[in-house]
């Protein structure tokens, strides 16, 4: 969708005071401050069906009582969710229908909490554009819902449904053979914008005589579209049988409507109406519509598009899509064309290959952004190991890679890299200028929720791109901005269950670890007497941390595993890695020093735990590691804490006996405010079913021999120079806009700590081999059968 | 309780020192703290003799039998020799059994042996219950049909309704009627509730807590003996009362029994056991009673679960998550108010409650005295039939009990105990002779011999104090 | 001669002890309280301080305790 882009772009600069949010705020988000909010979003996305219970009233006991409002079916055993007033949903996790329920209720609503028995949903304004846009419609949506509920469903919450769905996904721009076109089968819709003379302004009318309808309308009998399939699906062994379970007959009947609506959602050839817009005027058609409550659903018809020159590109045979990766690019492709959308699937579980599949199906010149120069690396070895692209048709566009990205099929750049306004040699602004004038039939958008809103619309201001997709693992921000990604990318067209993945085994199962680390009392005097910035410091080097930690690091190293060690404190990074002779990258790590650290915790037997600063959270993938242990974090950022869970979740072989195969452990200074820190941060997590043990003691720790900082001494020693330490010691790492020019410039930090960085100097360097045989060629069978 | 509150001190007040919990005696416990002269009384009932004797330990019953029909006293080494030596303690502990419930008594024999003969009333009785004869000593229930019989499930119902109406009133929920002057009486005599120091109201109690979070068949029995207790104030007799409530206990489910030949006091009792809904009625006068379950088997605590209030007993109605929400399938605004003691109501649906356990929900119910183990023991002993699916022991996730248990913790990170301290001794040997006495008095709770410095009890000081003026004069 | 005063033997881990003692310094409480300062995990303090104290230990647990639930939302 091209020109998305611009009109973002004038609301820039004027400036909104937004609340400093303390520690919610996220470095990278710092220069977020002046982006306008809700300016672009449509008025029935301010709508909220939380309060449509305002005055309801509440029982004795203090809890809201919905009794009145919803009157229990006889046969109430037998399907499976409330629908609360408030636009809550609960849904039995243990129902026979579950199946039923689940995959609808993911698609019209916002999971809240899904542990283990019953999950938590809500319906917003959002979901139900999402719910709209990936076809389905208000009648079925409220139908579906009362059949699936134990009691009567609501009368606001059907009213709130109408409202936020009516006029949702009624109109869709289709780019065909390089015309744009409004697209709608209801004229009726389209005489109504057509009423607009903002609009009017839009529309191109090229002989207006020639055209047959009386409004001028193009009527169109749309043909019948397949879905294309993406790879080799593993065989499905979810046909179980479920003919003990009763499933009330309205539930199953509509549910196989449902289904198979997605699945041939055209195949009633579609009468659809039309008329073409200026391209100029794109962007005031795209605003406009929005506060018609019409917003445009973004589609890419790439199978008709003959202006863009197809790329030879497809996925190898070896390339298995796991059954949520095909569910989500249905989603994507359900229609035969591309829609623009967020996949929200938790790190590990695989959103490269959902990527990689994506381009391949597409089949035009695919752009790919990452947040880190290491993450464009990756990027490339799973283009290579999934596809058939080979290097010549893969660039990357960063100020270290030499690729001469003009021309190619398959760009990998960083988000930064495009966005920056700093002086780019010539090369550079030759690339930047080709990239800019370019058609792009896809751009991926990876870690889509750590972009700052700012510099994503700069993207969309420069690259002009036909479908966007954006992957994450986590819609989570801390800043609410996730609402914006909805109009500026897309819907979510498909967010994965983590406890379901676990129990399936596509994501490692991991147990999750509150560690109390006692205060030594000379710490913890001077803990309450300081100032509060030095606080994190204390609460970060407590000795009896440090112990656990090495506790921790021995105890894992003996069971042959792999660790990461996460600390957002340089000063505690550096002293607990140089203290333990171990290596360790931040900020200021050069990118050949951080490659050559991955590749030895990687494949050097020796080196079986690194340390690691925030730069770990989201720039590269540590697919070795099942052990994390946090030692000081971003104050209580759920997202960081999801973030560095996904370190460690690629599903891991072997090992199926235990009943962990990761294990996530963060320690947390008792009696300080880490203590709160850490179960803010948690709270994500443990809604998406995950728990964390509370060990209050470490089994084993007291027996540990020579575990540093035992004596009253050493620990004295320390809290000198705990206390010595400047203030730029107290704070979390900051990274300026990670991935620049030069890679986080270490030019900001100070010089006194560069001579402790030896600590990874006697790392060696191993060779990578490189394991990708080149099978270019090939053509995935089931692949080569879906195209034409 | 009521006195002991008044006479506490400033600290016990503030709950922080451990106060008494509820106390919960078994039918044994209960009989033994009579005098031998009420047991002497009961034990002319066959009634109370079977009920004893088969809540009594096996081993028990098993030396009753054999001398049920010995008339003179058996010596004891006899008796001791029937078991094997390893179980020699078991023995000795039914022994003492049996001399605490006076089913028998110490008798010499000729010879000088000691030796052991059974309570002649009991053994007359006992007799008569097992093997028949002597008058018939269930209840009459030679009536003419009742042409309004009522059926189990409607006792049932009934019985459900009349206790709730008891547990409502403890947990101050609005929703349901009243209860009787009386019945108030007994949950402050109890202690499960207690006046409100401002307005006078009666308010639950530590003991009242835990009280509620009991299965219903031990809340009955509980009950019940508090009830007992004050029988003898209302003119009523004990033993009357007793005999009345074990002939229930052995009555027939859905069958209905005549008041004829009651007297005015069983007929006050009865009344009481009607509100209670250890009884039905349809009216004072009917004439006829039908006993309910509650009254069924009151006595046998012992073997739980094998029987009784299976019906009565909802079946496991709680859902626990990880993410610490509770989700009710229920529609009793009892158990949504025993829930709500520590839970955070959310959401009420017409067949679920929906909450939250927080630590504010969970410390507030620490606060009223109930404890970590009585609330994780309410949610599991409620436990959802899907969570009990999983193979993992407790059917509550770990980290939610664990959580709760540190919740507890956390509020006894300090530990107080009013003390006094001595200080500046003069010769260590003073020091050494006062710390010894008060350790050995059980007094000292913390001493430091270099610094000469020692804390002892509150309890302890005036003796402390006497014996240092003893030995200061001493020396 | 011996020295003879009456209070509360207060038992608690060393963290929470230097919680008391900095309460003690300065003067949180309105005033000193801490009579004697016995050993690492244990302090003789006067009796009538006690409520507000225990007041003061839940304010600190509130502090750094967070919900770990949502509830509505």
């Amino acid at each position: 969708m091209a020109p998305t882009k611009r009109f973002y772009s004038k609301n820039e600069g004027k400036p909104k005071k937004r609340k400093k949010d303390d520690e919610e705020e996220w470095a990278m988000e710092d220069d977020d401050s002046n982006d306008v909010e809700g300016a672009v979003v449509p008025g029935a996305a301010g709508r909220n069906a939380e309060n449509n219970d305002q005055g309801v009233q509440e029982d004795e006991f203090g809890a809201k009582d919905y009794r009145s409002q919803m009157i229990l079916k006889s046969d109430h055993n037998s399907r499976p969710l409330w629908v609360a007033p408030n636009g809550h949903i609960f849904l039995e996790s243990f129902s026979p229908v579950y199946k039923h329920a689940h995959d609808f209720l993911i698609a019209i609503s916002e999971p809240v909490c899904r542990p283990e028995f019953i999950h938590e949903y809500k319906l917003t304004a959002y979901s139900l554009y999402a719910a709209v846009s990936v076809g389905l419609q208000t009648h079925d949506i409220i139908e579906y819902l009362k059949r699936l509920s134990k009691t009567s469903v609501p009368e606001g919450i059907v009213e709130f449904i109408k409202l936020c769905t009516l006029s949702y996904g009624k109109v869709k721009l289709v780019l065909k053979h390089n015309k744009y076109f409004v697209e709608s089968p209801y004229p009726e819709v389209l005489q109504k914008l057509l009423k607009d003379p903002v609009i009017q302004e839009c529309r191109l009318r090229r002989n207006a005589e020639n055209e047959s309808d009386v409004d001028g309308l193009i009527t169109q009998i749309q043909d019948k579209k397949s879905i294309p399939t993406f790879g080799t699906k593993p065989s499905t062994s979810d046909q179980s049988t479920e003919s003990t379970t009763v499933v009330p007959d309205d539930i199953t009947n509509f549910y196989e409507k449902m289904d198979n609506e997605e699945d041939d959602e055209e195949e009633a050839a579609l009468n659809t109406v039309s008329f073409e817009v200026n391209q100029e005027k794109i962007e005031v058609l795209q605003k406009r519509c929005i506060e018609l409550e019409h917003p445009l659903l973004a589609e890419y018809d790439f199978r008709n598009d003959t202006v863009n020159p197809d790329i030879n590109i497809d996925l190898k045979p070896s390339a298995v899509l796991r059954p949520y990766q095909e569910k989500s690019l249905r989603k994507m492709f359900g229609n035969g064309r591309a829609r623009s959308g967020v996949i929200v699937l938790p790190c590990g579980a695989g959103k490269s290959l959902v990527g990689v599949t994506a381009c391949c199906t597409v089949r035009k010149r695919a752009l790919v952004l990452c947040n880190s120069g290491v993450s464009v690396e990756q990027w490339k070895q799973q283009f290579k190991m999934w596809s058939t692209a080979d290097d010549s048709m893969i660039c990357r566009f960063t100020s270290e890679a030499k690729d001469k990205p003009m021309g190619c099929s398959i760009l990998v750049t960083t988000y930064s890299m495009i966005t920056h306004t700093q002086r780019r040699s010539w090369e550079a602004e030759q690339t930047m200028k080709w990239l800019q004038e370019q058609e792009w039939g896809i751009m991926v958008l990876d870690e889509v929720h750590t972009i700052p809103a700012k510099m994503f619309r700069r993207v969309l201001t420069i690259v002009q791109s036909h479908c966007k997709l954006g992957l994450t693992a986590t819609l989570l921000r801390e800043d609410d901005k996730i609402a914006d990604l909805n109009f500026l990318i897309g819907p979510k067209l498909y967010e994965a269950n983590w406890l379901e993945l676990q129990k399936r085994g596509f994501i490692a199962r991991v147990q999750c670890a509150e560690v109390w680390c006692p205060m030594t009392p000379e710490f913890y005097r001077e803990y309450l007497v300081c100032k509060t910035s030095k606080r994190l410091l204390l609460y970060v080097m407590n000795p009896h941390k440090f112990r656990a930690c090495q506790y921790l690091i021995r105890y894992h190293e003996r069971r042959g595993d792999k660790t990461i060690v996460f600390s957002d404190n340089v000063f505690a990074l550096k002293h607990y890695a140089i203290k333990m002779n171990k290596p360790y990258i931040y900020g200021p790590t050069t990118q050949s020093e951080r490659i050559q650290i991955l590749q030895n915790f990687k494949f050097n037997p020796k080196v079986n735990t690194i340390f690691v600063s925030k730069v770990a959270d989201t720039s590269f993938d540590l697919p070795e590691a099942n052990v994390l242990v946090q030692i000081s974090s971003h104050g209580g950022s759920r997202r960081q804490e999801a973030q560095r869970l996904g370190r460690i979740l690629r599903a891991k072989k072997g090992a199926i006996a235990e009943e962990y195969n990761a294990f996530f452990y963060t320690l947390v200074s008792q009696d300080t405010m880490e203590m709160n820190y850490s179960r803010k941060r948690q709270r994500f997590l443990i809604n998406q079913g995950y728990s964390y043990k509370v060990i209050t003691k470490l089994a084993g720790m007291e027996e540990e021999p020579d575990l540093m900082y035992k004596t009253r001494e050493e620990q004295g020693q320390l809290l000198q120079q705990v206390l010595a330490a400047s203030d730029i010691d107290c704070e979390d790492e900051k990274i300026p806009g990670e991935g620049g020019p030069r890679g986080g410039s270490s030019a900001t930090r100070r010089a006194g700590h560069l001579s402790s960085m030896s600590g990874a100097d006697d790392a060696v360097y191993y060779e990578y081999k490189k394991s990708a045989s080149s099978s270019t060629a090939v053509k995935h069978p089931l692949f080569k059968k879906f195209r034409h | 309780m009521a006195q002991n509150d008044t006479k506490s001190n400033h600290i016990n007040n503030s709950a922080r020192l451990q106060p008494a919990n509820l106390e919960c005696k078994n039918l044994h416990d209960y009989l033994k703290t009579r005098s031998p002269a009420v047991l002497e009384r009961l034990y002319n009932h066959p009634t109370i003799c079977l009920a004893v004797y088969r809540e009594l330990p096996e081993l028990a019953r098993q030396y009753v039998i054999r001398i049920l029909f010995v008339e003179q006293p058996v010596p004891q080494a006899v008796i001791a020799s029937w078991g094997h030596q390893k179980y020699a303690k078991e023995h000795s502990h039914v022994c003492n059994v049996l001399s605490e419930l006076s089913v028998w008594q110490e008798a010499s024999i000729r010879g000088g042996l000691a030796g052991w003969l059974l309570s002649p009333t009991f053994k007359r009785n006992l007799k008569i219950a097992l093997l028949g004869g002597g008058k018939p000593w269930t209840m009459s229930s030679a009536l003419d049909p009742d042409n309004k019989a009522r059926d189990v499930a409607f006792l049932d119902a009934y019985s459900a309704e009349r206790w709730e109406c008891v547990l409502h009133y403890m947990v101050g929920s609005q929703q349901q009627e009243g209860i009787s002057a009386d019945a108030v009486r007994i949950l402050l005599h109890a202690g499960l509730m207690k006046r409100d120091e401002e307005d006078g109201s009666p308010v639950i109690t530590r003991q009242g807590f835990q009280f509620l979070l009991l299965d219903r068949q031990a809340q009955v029995w509980h009950f019940i003996l508090q009830y007992l207790d004050t029988v003898e104030q209302r003119g009523l007799d004990l033993v009357e009362c007793l005999t009345f409530l074990f002939q229930l206990s052995f009555s027939t489910l859905g069958k209905d029994y005549s008041t004829e030949g009651m007297s005015a006091g069983l007929l006050i009792f009865l009344q009481h056991l009607r509100e209670f809904g250890l009884v039905y009625q349809r009216k004072r006068k009917a004439g006829r009673f039908y006993p309910t379950r509650l009254a069924l088997n009151i006595t046998c605590l012992q073997d739980k679960g094998a029987i009784v209030l299976e019906e009565d007993t909802p079946k496991g109605y709680i859902i626990v998550e990880t993410n610490y929400r509770i989700y009710a399938y229920t529609d009793s605004n009892l158990q949504v108010a025993l829930i709500g003691l520590f839970t955070e109501l959310l959401y009420r649906f017409p067949n679920v409650v929906v909450g939250v356990l927080t630590r504010d929900s969970v410390r507030q119910a620490l606060k009223g005295g109930i404890t970590a183990d009585q609330i994780i023991g309410y949610l599991t002993q409620h436990a959802h039939t899907q969570m009990l699916t999983n193979e993992t022991k407790s059917p509550l996730p770990l980290t939610v009990i664990d959580q709760i248990k540190l919740w507890e913790l956390e509020r006894n990170r300090l530990v107080y105990s009013e003390g006094v301290l001595y200080s500046q001794f003069l010769s260590q040997a003073d020091f050494n002779v006062l710390k010894e006495y008060a350790q050995t008095s059980g007094y000292l709770i913390w001493c430091n011999k270099e610094k000469r410095t020692m804390v002892v009890s509150k309890a302890g000081h005036d003796d402390v104090k006497k014996f240092w003026k003893r030995y200061s004069k001493g020396n | 001669m011996v020295n003879v005063m009456k209070g509360v033997l207060v038992k608690c881990d060393s963290a929470m002890k230097q919680f008391l003692l900095h309460l003690d310094e300065t003067m949180k409480l309105g005033k000193k309280f801490i009579i004697q300062d016995l050993d690492e995990t244990h302090l003789f303090i006067s009796a009538d301080i006690l409520d507000v104290l225990q007041a003061k230990i839940d304010d600190l647990m509130d502090q750094i305790s967070f919900p770990v639930t949502e509830k509505g939302n």
